[in-house]
């Protein structure tokens, strides 16, 4: 198929985007050609805005306009606390709850030799040096559920070990509001290793 | 359960094939080259959804054709059901009960077969590979979540082997990293060393009396786990962790010199005794025929324990290669309860009341027929 150069060009950057194949991008690409001109100048913008104005939050790595991020700045939150979590979408995540006032320490990855990600690579440096205040009373690691999470959360446990600050790791099993019936041998092998008394 | 009817369409040589087949012993006679095989297989195909024999589905589909179907009618103690499974250039197709089943796992084991082949008899001489890759498929066929396990402890090693190689390159200095590795390794290491030791138990209790029967009394068999470390069967999950980590604590510097994990199951292997004796070392090709022999029975009685009825079993060119007594007990064993299908080039020289009532087929270059 021959198209004229721009669309051509707007076709393959909507390729650049995951989970987007040739005939959703060319679809998307058509698309915008029929939108009114407004539109399109703020979605340029927006996406270019998105990209210059955001960058980490110097204190704990999360997304943001303004540094340190408004998190961190919030002052009503409970500075006692401070919840690990790998990615910004994982923060995103526990905002959604409303249930956890703490702070948060974005990783931006998970320690795997296979991928040549070590202990240094990620944002644990960082961490340690926001512990050194002493404020802190216990971390909370909230790393995926997999193997290079368990082995990250494993890592940092030990390293705040000496330091006395109380180390948590939150829970795994069935999601709630789910029905038994659907969840995997898997997940329901590791629900009955976390049983509890009631 | 038993497999009642069989449809091969452009399956190897079989341009098309129906047959019907009886709760019994079916023999099936013909020539070198004639396609007997080629009948196990499809039977073990429609079972398992991939060959014993290879790892490349396209060899399956007769040439020039462009997809092989395999039907089966399966009666089990809940009634009859229909599977198929079509193989073409693209993948594979399964369905079940006429419903098609999106994911293979949830095809696989609706059927259950136990091959025994030639090459079988690789398990007692083979290389340590060829064992555990038996223990992981016969546990994996039973418990879903030992087959999740394995997989995690494949990575873990992954992980720990990587790992180990940047400390050896001084690429990294960091032994706390180590130590995190280590023992997220120990901990799957000993659950899947545990289910490991539960399952050979079981396989031995089932293995020595057939075995005994098989020689006629004279050998007692023992089948022991070979672990690589010094861990024993008597040692519970936290008994276990405790000797693997003094062990990998002793053995810290050498791994890292040799960048390589020097202990856990990927090293552990299996050890076949009879009377005593090793018998990959000191036994008899007799005796390793039928140490084989016996163990893959043994692995007929516990899919029967596990699922409650008795699977279908593919006896593939074996019965010439045991002697008089052994092929009759071996008919024996399975008599009346066991659906068994056997290729041979001829009966002639098999005097067995087994193979005496059993259907028998004839196989001519890619046309079987009943022999009344």
């Amino acid at each position: 198929m021959h198209y004229p150069e721009p669309i051509s060009k707007l076709i393959d950057s909507f390729m650049k985007l995951p989970g987007i194949g040739p005939k959703t991008a060319a679809r998307l690409a058509f698309f915008i050609l029929s939108m009114k001109e407004d539109t399109v100048l703020d979605f340029a913008k927006a996406l270019v805005n998105a990209k210059r104005n955001l960058s980490y939050c110097t204190v704990c790595g999360h997304i943001t306009d303004q540094d340190p991020c408004y998190i961190c700045e919030d002052q009503r939150r409970d500075r006692k606390v401070i919840c690990v979590v790998q990615d910004p979408k994982d923060v995103i995540a526990m905002e959604k709850m409303k249930e956890f006032s703490g702070l948060y320490h974005v990783l931006h990855g998970s320690i795997s030799p296979m991928d040549g990600i070590g202990p240094e690579d990620i944002n644990i440096p960082d961490l340690l040096k926001r512990l050194q205040d002493e404020t802190v009373e216990e971390v909370i690691l909230a790393t995926n559920p997999n193997i290079e999470g368990e082995a990250t959360a494993m890592y940092i446990s030990r390293l705040l070990k000496p330091s006395g600050i109380r180390v948590t790791r939150i829970a795994h099993g069935l999601p709630v509001g789910g029905d038994l019936e659907y969840a995997d041998e898997v997940t329901l092998s590791k629900a009955l290793e976390g049983r509890r008394e009631v | 359960m038993h497999i009642e009817e069989l449809q091969i369409k452009n399956y190897r040589n079989y341009e098309q094939l129906e047959a019907h087949f009886e709760n019994k012993v079916n023999v099936i006679i013909g020539e070198n080259a004639q396609g007997k095989t080629n009948v196990m297989e499809s039977i073990f195909v429609l079972a398992m959804a991939k060959s014993h024999r290879t790892a490349n589905d396209k060899e399956l589909i007769r040439w020039d054709t462009d997809y092989a179907k395999i039907e089966g009618r399966i009666i089990k103690n809940r009634g009859s059901v229909p599977m198929q499974l079509v193989i073409s250039k693209k993948g594979k197709r399964a369905k079940y009960n006429h419903i098609e089943q999106k994911k293979l796992s949830q095809y696989v084991g609706n059927m259950n077969v136990v091959m025994f082949a030639p090459e079988d008899l690789n398990l007692v001489k083979g290389s340590p590979q060829v064992r555990r890759r038996f223990i992981d498929m016969e546990i994996g066929q039973v418990s879903p979540v030992y087959l999740h396990d394995i997989s995690q402890y494949q990575k873990m090693l992954q992980q720990r082997n990587h790992y180990l190689k940047q400390l050896q390159i001084k690429k990294t200095t960091d032994l706390t990293m180590l130590d995190v590795l280590t023992e997220q390794f120990i901990q799957m290491a000993a659950k899947i060393i545990i289910k490991r030791y539960e399952f050979i138990r079981l396989l031995e209790q089932w293995a020595l009396p057939i075995h005994e029967g098989i020689s006629r009394g004279l050998e007692t068999l023992k089948i022991d786990y070979k672990p690589s470390a010094d861990v024993s069967e008597d040692q519970d999950l936290s008994k276990m962790i405790e000797v693997y980590e003094n062990k990998f604590m002793k053995i810290k510097q050498r791994e890292i010199e040799r960048g390589t994990t020097m202990f856990g199951p990927h090293r552990d292997d299996l050890e076949f005794i009879v009377n005593g004796r090793d018998v990959q070392t000191f036994g008899s090709q007799g005796q390793q025929r039928t140490t084989a022999l016996s163990v893959k029975l043994a692995e007929i009685e516990l899919i029967n324990r596990e699922i409650g009825e008795y699977p279908i079993l593919l006896l593939d060119d074996v019965l010439s290669e045991l002697d008089d007594y052994r092929q009759s007990h071996l008919l024996n064993t399975i008599q009346g309860k066991v659906q068994t299908f056997v290729t041979t080039t001829s009966v002639d020289g098999i005097d067995h009341k087994t193979l005496k009532d059993a259907a028998a087929y004839r196989v001519e270059s890619g046309v079987m027929t009943k022999i009344q």
